[in-house]
């Protein structure tokens, strides 16, 4: 356990160090972008007059350390501004739009693992059987694609040929549900109307699986491999020929040290949903964090694009923590290496 | 017994909602997210709609004619730098607030304090609450076009806005509810997803039943989700910008076209302070050589639907000054050849720089059509594109400004004025709107001759004038009218957008939902 906890505090340690390193990047960057943010906020019509008073309250003729230092004594007071492109405040923006995102990333998620891995599993199982060229086909199909082509197809396909599926949005426009948390799949519950939660269900599954599919393919693939190598270890050969059965030797023997690889790629996979979510949400009309990322720095929103990427990153680096520790439990040699080190 | 008890609640909660449903009409469209709902900040489409429905102004432009009639006021006296306007009795704000000339004063206050949106319309503009319903707006100067401008004036409810507000202006508080006279009250607001609208009974212009009962603004839906949206009967109205191969398509499936025309036109704007465009006749030469024609197929929709008409001049048709609807201009190019000689720049010797706006794909194919017509007079040129951001820092220096550039500019108020005077007064060169950097005394003498006159007749005579002289410096060529063209189901009638006799002739301004009808 006190290996574990170990981990954990240098990981969260590593991880203040990158989020501080993306706020300087990414502050650096958003004003190298070109075009001047106060112009574009304000508008074409704007008068030069208003774009010098924006710019003074921005404290965009400051340089820019003194601009980053007006930064950082306004993220410690929780304030990360106002965002220019909704003319709100940047925390409010992200509290509205996070969950939304998060509710299609975890459902996104749990798809891949849920389908992704038992699909490896089974591949690596039936090697070179018909199975395994059936998920191998599938793996390749789903990967060729970007979710936003599997968003538009699903969306032809389940909502527009067999209105099976909403077409978009989170809910239908019958329901009106209390925002508690954002999630509408907690607040219908707490609303305790239950037509409106099996509706946002309803409304998950295109857009979630248009997201998985990709990382379906890219799970499956890699547990596959994974387990085809591990089954040409000697230990596996010696269990074979102890004469277990194939599906104990599977679970087992063969699964765990598979997992471990898969493990780190699903983590990447899963955070890096979180910006890819952007097209299926735009697709979907799904209000999320990722659709707002991109139309915030198309604008140049630079209050909403450190808030937007920093809370990204957060999810990034919470992700990869959590996955970090998933994998030293499952392989002691980690947390042994760790416990040297320390 | 758990399940049949969550199965007959489903059944019964989805009964329930399903007789609700019945009972009122929605009306769902669309528009570029995001919607601003402080009406102080109000300056694009979206904004527009929202802000038309919520809120109320003084005066509207006629329908299906010039000129404005009161709304809010009942009438207006004026010495053409002083506009007294009488406000109408009996007009309630959705709190239950009546409304008095004190709301007027602090609406232009606070526009002006925030200088934000269209405030810029009211620099310099004073306001004085001479009574309850009398207010008195002064300005620096005469200006026939200051009526017009109060079509961008929408009226706030003070006393509301003091009680409930958390900053000094309110600017929170408005950006997330309303609090305005208007036939629509906001129910909730999310700028990135959805903004929802209810009718407000108690409207002093009352409202009709057949009017939509509520309202589902919806920002940023992809045009293949309206597309599918459309065809499933779960929207009614499309934005603008839909690809026009998308507007035919829902055409060809059953769906109506509304248009809103008059304000506004899309220019090929030519910088007059760099060779070889420093030269009329070399402006001349290109102004002649662009083939109108080829543009205005471009643009069509169907054989019937545009997305503009033909230019007659620098003057839309319908706005004072304009050319009849008949004049329409056309390729020349044995008068381009003969400009061309006249120039006394050798075109070889140049290669024209032909911008286009990244975020409008449309003036890329504007863009080759210009490269293919200038190369039939052996003019090189070279296309560039521009995101907005840039292109907007660009045109702040002469030298930097591309040679050409493509612009849609609207008149935010319906006004020639908000048109051509922040185009081509020489007081405002190297805007967004005037990347052509023209200095003329005449054009600046007629500008000023049609904010000062004060009559229709000496406006018209005025923006004549100044037609005529713009065509002759050929610093711009006049591409199109521009004419918005909205996809929409047949659920709901839009008299505004579908009657010429009912046009207001304002963005946005068609979507007064009070004045549509839903069938179903």
């Amino acid at each position: 356990m006190s290996q574990l906890f170990g981990i954990l505090v240098r990981r969260i340690g590593i991880s203040v160090v990158v989020l501080i390193g993306v706020s300087m990047l990414i502050f650096a960057i958003a004003r190298i972008i070109p075009g001047d943010p106060a112009r574009i906020a304000l508008g074409p019509n704007a008068t030069a007059e208003q774009i010098a008073k924006l710019r003074g309250e921005m404290h965009l003729d400051e340089n820019i350390v003194i601009q980053y230092g007006f930064f950082i004594k306004d993220l410690v007071s929780g304030d990360l501004g106002t965002s220019l492109y909704t003319n709100r405040p940047v925390t409010l923006d992200i509290a509205q739009f996070l969950p939304a995102t998060l509710e299609l990333v975890f459902l996104a998620g749990i798809i891949m693992v849920g389908l992704g891995l038992p699909l490896g599993i089974l591949a690596a199982r039936f090697r070179n059987k018909w199975p395994d060229h059936l998920v191998r086909a599938l793996a390749l199909l789903t990967v060729s694609a970007p979710s936003f082509v599997w968003a538009v197809i699903l969306m032809l396909l389940f909502a527009y040929y067999l209105p099976l599926f909403p077409i978009a949005g989170r809910l239908s426009d019958i329901y009106d549900i209390e925002r508690v948390t954002g999630f509408l799949t907690v607040d219908t519950l707490i609303a305790g109307n239950f037509a409106a939660f099996f509706d946002v269900w309803h409304h998950l599954i295109l857009p979630a699986v248009a997201l998985a599919l990709s990382g379906i393919g890219q799970a499956a693939r890699l547990t596959r491999a994974n387990m085809v190598e591990t089954y040409e270890k000697p230990y596996i050969e010696m269990a074979q020929a102890y004469g277990f059965f194939p599906h104990r030797i599977a679970r087992l023997y063969a699964f765990k040290p598979s997992l471990i690889p898969s493990l780190t790629i699903i983590g990447l996979d899963f955070a890096a949903m979180l910006g890819n979510a952007f097209l299926v949400e735009a697709v979907f009309a799904w209000p999320g964090l990722s659709r707002y990322g991109v139309n915030v720095i198309l604008r140049k929103d630079l209050n909403a694009i450190m808030g937007t990427v920093l809370i990204i990153a957060l999810t990034f680096l919470i992700v990869n923590i959590i996955v970090d520790l998933f994998i030293a439990v499952l392989n002691p040699r980690i947390r042994h290496s760790t416990r040297v080190q320390s | 017994m758990k399940l049949k008890y969550l199965l007959g609640s489903v059944v019964a909660a989805s009964a329930s909602f399903a007789s609700a449903a019945f009972a009122e009409t929605v009306l769902r469209l669309d528009e570029v997210a995001v919607g601003e709902l402080d009406p102080a900040k109000a300056s694009d489409y979206a904004d527009s709609i929202l802000m038309f429905n919520v809120y109320d102004t003084l005066v509207l432009p006629n329908q299906g004619g010039p000129g404005h009639s009161g709304h809010l006021a009942e009438s207006w006296t004026s010495d053409g730098a002083t506009f007294t306007f009488n406000l109408r009795d009996g007009v309630n704000f959705q709190s239950g607030n009546s409304m008095s000339a004190k709301d007027v004063v602090y609406s232009l206050e606070r526009s002006q304090a925030l200088g934000s949106g269209l405030s810029y319309l009211f620099a310099g503009v004073g306001a004085e609450a001479i009574d309850d319903s009398t207010v008195q707006f002064t300005l620096g100067a005469p200006n026939a076009a200051f009526v017009a401008s109060m079509v961008r004036l929408p009226i706030v409810d003070m006393a509301y806005v003091e009680a409930n507000k958390s900053d000094e202006w309110g600017e929170s508080l408005l950006s997330g509810t309303s609090a305005g006279t208007g036939a629509y009250a906001v129910a909730s607001h999310n700028p990135q997803e959805v903004t929802v609208m209810t009718k407000w009974d108690d409207y002093f212009l009352g409202v009709a039943d057949a009017a939509p009962d509520t309202v589902r603004l919806r920002y940023g839906l992809e045009a293949a989700t309206v597309r599918t949206l459309i065809a499933q009967g779960e929207h009614d109205i499309a934005s603008q910008w839909l690809p026009p191969e998308v507007i035919k398509a829902l055409s060809d499936n059953g769906a109506q076209l509304l248009t809103e025309t008059g304000t506004g036109a899309f220019y090929f704007k030519m910088n007059t302070t760099k060779a070889p465009l420093d030269d009329v006749n070399c402006r001349r030469a290109l102004a002649s050589a662009f083939d109108y024609a080829t543009a205005i197929q471009m643009i069509a929709i169907t054989d019937s639907v545009s997305a503009g008409s033909p230019s007659t001049g620098a003057i839309p048709v319908g706005m004072f000054g304009a050319n009849s609807a008949d004049m329409v201009q056309a390729q020349d190019m044995d008068a381009a050849k003969a400009q061309m000689a006249a120039c006394s720049y050798d075109f070889a010797d140049y290669d024209i720089e032909v911008s286009w706006i990244a975020e409008v794909p449309l003036e890329e194919r504007f863009a080759l059509l210009m490269q293919s017509n200038f190369a039939q007079l052996g003019i090189k040129s070279y296309i560039k594109k521009l995101p907005w951001a840039l292109f907007a820092e660009q045109v702040s220096s002469p030298e930097n400004t591309p040679h050409i550039s493509q612009l849609f500019v609207n008149a935010v108020t319906g006004d020639p004025d908000t048109l051509l005077y922040g185009m081509y007064h020489s007081s405002n060169p190297g805007t967004w709107q005037s990347p052509e950097y023209l200095s003329d005394a005449q054009v600046d003498s007629f500008l000023e001759a049609g904010r000062a006159a004060g009559s229709e007749a000496g406006r018209q005579e005025a923006y004549a004038g100044l037609n005529a002289r713009l065509m002759d410096l050929a610093a711009t060529i006049y591409g199109f009218d521009r004419q918005s063209v909205f996809a929409a189901s047949n659920r709901v009638k839009v008299p505004a957008m579908t009657d010429p006799s009912k046009a207001f002739g304002l963005d946005g301004l068609g979507f007064s939902f009070r004045l549509m009808e839903m069938t179903e």
